[in-house]
């Protein structure tokens, strides 16, 4: 009888255990399978990250690769890329990465459009030396150097700003460094190219306006009209705009180009071509040119303008830009720079009121200072135009690269 | 009924007893751990749930399908704080603009819980009614980091400066045997939302 119940007590006891044991062998499984689960979302996440970084890191080295990857084995899990063009007209692509790991996928996908110059606040190849972004100076939309970037005393970037090289401080990182509200990053190559104004010339020739055998050319946009002479005293040709220039490209070749005070609607890009060595390819803003209306206050305006000069483009020295001058345009130099002629002995010239943005090789002085303010030439009042983030000037010159406008993940 | 039956049924009810004790004690035991163990492995989802949900958000910040209506990543962040943040996304990947707003309840919304420390964590899509989550959250909270790496110093004077995020969460259990409550902490050291590196 004993022996019997000694029996019962140790199966009834082994059989407790039993159930307790499989309880907590089940949730310390099911604990395991928690964090593998996680585990393997996130590295498959994360192997379709690095897909889209291959696929777009392939696409900046070779703007036509679209030949994709096909069940490429990753970090023990295994890719698929595609890349596809999804608008054909606009040359947007899309990439896709397919990742596959342990039985978990995900996927990204990243579109990519054309990138072109138009959408820098501010791009320069060479900062003029040694010239200073201080605590006066706020930028309000993209800025790309391929110089240093040098800093003093926080200037604001809005926009994303780069440099290929590196960003150097006045005195000290706490003192100077700036404030990025868009992003920074170095050793970002984007040369500026050096056929970018001649790439134009095909298009005035198809659809444009061309200028050819003409010392200088002077320019009026009255609205939907374009009024042009090629001497100070001659009269004008007034020509119909949408008529003669279709495709918005308005191009003088081996001249100089001098805009006279314009109103500009729709969307134009003005170009001057010719040798530096022959005083040619440069345009010169004899007074005011801005939109018929400015997106500023109408919203809905599409007026754009992109003056293009092959050279340099100058604030006239004369009288009409003695007392402010307003651009409303993205300006490119492609040699040269943006600047105010006679900067230094020129009278005190208000202010530059610019909306746009500014593209040049080299940086270039529009003024003198000295400790009581202005001592020549103009103060700077530059404000990006927005919208030339989703669109530009006509024709005007590319990266030759694709930019990531979004990403899905 | 001699001396030695007397004997053996003194010893039984001691052993008995003993055993009696033992299986009184194991079962308080087994209950306690069950109720742990269950409890830290409901906790662990909770956690693993609430990582996967704000990161699957907060990746698509300043996303947008026709991004031609998002094209300044640097409008994307429309607030941030401590523990709470509102932002542009488009969340069903349709080509409109939606808003996403995270933002953690006080204490006092959740008495109904044993634990006196947790906290709803709420998840907003544009105007709807915020969409409450009671998952045992005792701490959300963000830290902000600038483009060049160092940290935000709030209030974030404009949230253009954010370019990545520390995410900090902390879930307990709701209830816990003896108030003995178990945690657990997930941070994400550098939530960097691609869109807003765009441009």
């Amino acid at each position: 009888m004993g022996g019997k119940a000694s029996l019962f007590v140790v199966a009834g006891f082994s059989l407790v255990f039993l159930v307790i044991a499989n309880n907590f062998g089940t949730v310390s499984n099911r604990s395991v399978d928690n964090y593998v689960d996680y585990f393997s979302e996130t590295t498959a996440h994360n192997i379709a990250i690095s897909g889209a970084n291959i696929a777009a890191n392939k696409i900046y080295l070779d703007p036509t690769w679209d030949e994709g990857y096909d069940d490429l084995p990753f970090q023990g899990g295994h890719l698929d890329i595609e890349v596809n063009t999804v608008d054909a007209y606009q040359n947007i692509k899309q990439i896709v990465s397919k990742a596959n790991y342990r039985g978990d996928t995900s996927s990204v996908r990243v579109t990519l459009a054309p990138s072109k110059f138009s959408k820098f606040a501010y791009y320069s190849v060479y900062e003029g030396g040694s010239i200073w972004w201080t605590n006066n100076d706020t930028v309000w939309g993209p800025f790309h150097t391929q110089d240093y970037m040098r800093a003093y005393r926080h200037p604001v970037f809005y926009g994303k700003a780069t440099t290929r090289k590196k960003l150097i401080y006045y005195s000290s990182q706490w003192q100077d460094k700036p404030y990025f509200y868009g992003g920074f990053e170095q050793g970002v190559d984007l040369p500026l190219p050096t056929d970018g104004v001649d790439n134009i010339e095909p298009s005035a020739d198809a659809n444009g306006l061309k200028f050819t055998g003409e010392d200088t050319v002077y320019i009026t946009f009255d609205y939907d009209t374009l009024k042009y002479r090629f001497s100070y005293n001659d009269p004008d040709t007034a020509v119909y705009l949408p008529t003669v220039a279709p495709n918005g490209v308005i191009f003088a070749k081996n001249s100089i180009i001098r805009i006279q005070k314009s109103y500009v609607n729709g969307q134009y890009s003005i170009v001057s071509s010719g040798s530096e060595y022959s005083g040619k390819g440069n345009i010169y803003l004899d007074d005011d040119v801005v939109f018929s209306e400015d997106p500023r206050t109408h919203s809905s305006s599409t007026d754009l303008l992109g003056i293009i000069a092959q050279n340099e483009v100058l604030i006239t020295d004369n009288e009409a830009n003695h007392d402010d001058i307003n651009i409303q345009a993205s300006i490119y130099c492609e040699n040269g720079g943006f600047g105010a002629e006679n900067y230094d002995s020129r009278p005190v010239s208000g202010n530059i009121n610019l909306l746009g943005g500014i593209i040049q090789h080299t940086r270039r002085a529009v003024g003198t200072f000295n400790s009581s303010g202005p001592a020549s030439g103009f103060s700077k009042r530059y404000k990006y135009d927005e919208r030339l983030l989703v669109a530009s000037p006509p024709m005007f010159p590319g990266t030759g690269s694709f930019e990531i406008v979004s990403w899905l993940e | 009924m001699g001396f030695s039956t007397i004997i053996d049924i003194l010893g039984s009810i001691i052993i008995g007893g003993i055993l009696m004790t033992i299986a009184w004690r194991l079962s308080d035991a087994a209950t306690e751990k069950t109720y742990n163990n269950s409890g830290e492995l409901a906790l662990q989802q909770n956690l693993a749930t609430v990582a996967q949900i704000i990161e699957w958000d907060f990746r698509k910040i300043g996303y947008c399908a026709d991004w031609n209506k998002l094209p300044d990543p640097t409008k994307a962040i429309l607030y941030a704080d401590t523990s709470a943040i509102k932002f542009l996304t488009d969340v069903d990947a349709d080509g409109n603009l939606d808003s996403i707003y995270y933002y953690l309840g006080p204490t006092s919304e959740l008495l109904e819980t044993e634990n006196p420390r947790d906290k709803i964590l709420y998840r907003v899509e544009n105007d709807e009614t915020p969409a409450p989550s009671n998952l045992g959250i005792t701490r959300f909270y963000m830290v902000y980091f600038d483009a060049l790496g160092d940290s935000i110093h709030l209030p974030v004077a404009n949230y253009g400066l954010i370019a990545s995020i520390e995410i900090n969460v902390v879930v307990e259990n709701v209830a816990a045997y003896d108030e003995k409550y178990s945690s657990a902490y997930w941070r994400q050291i550098r939530m960097v939302a691609r869109n807003l590196k765009n441009r």
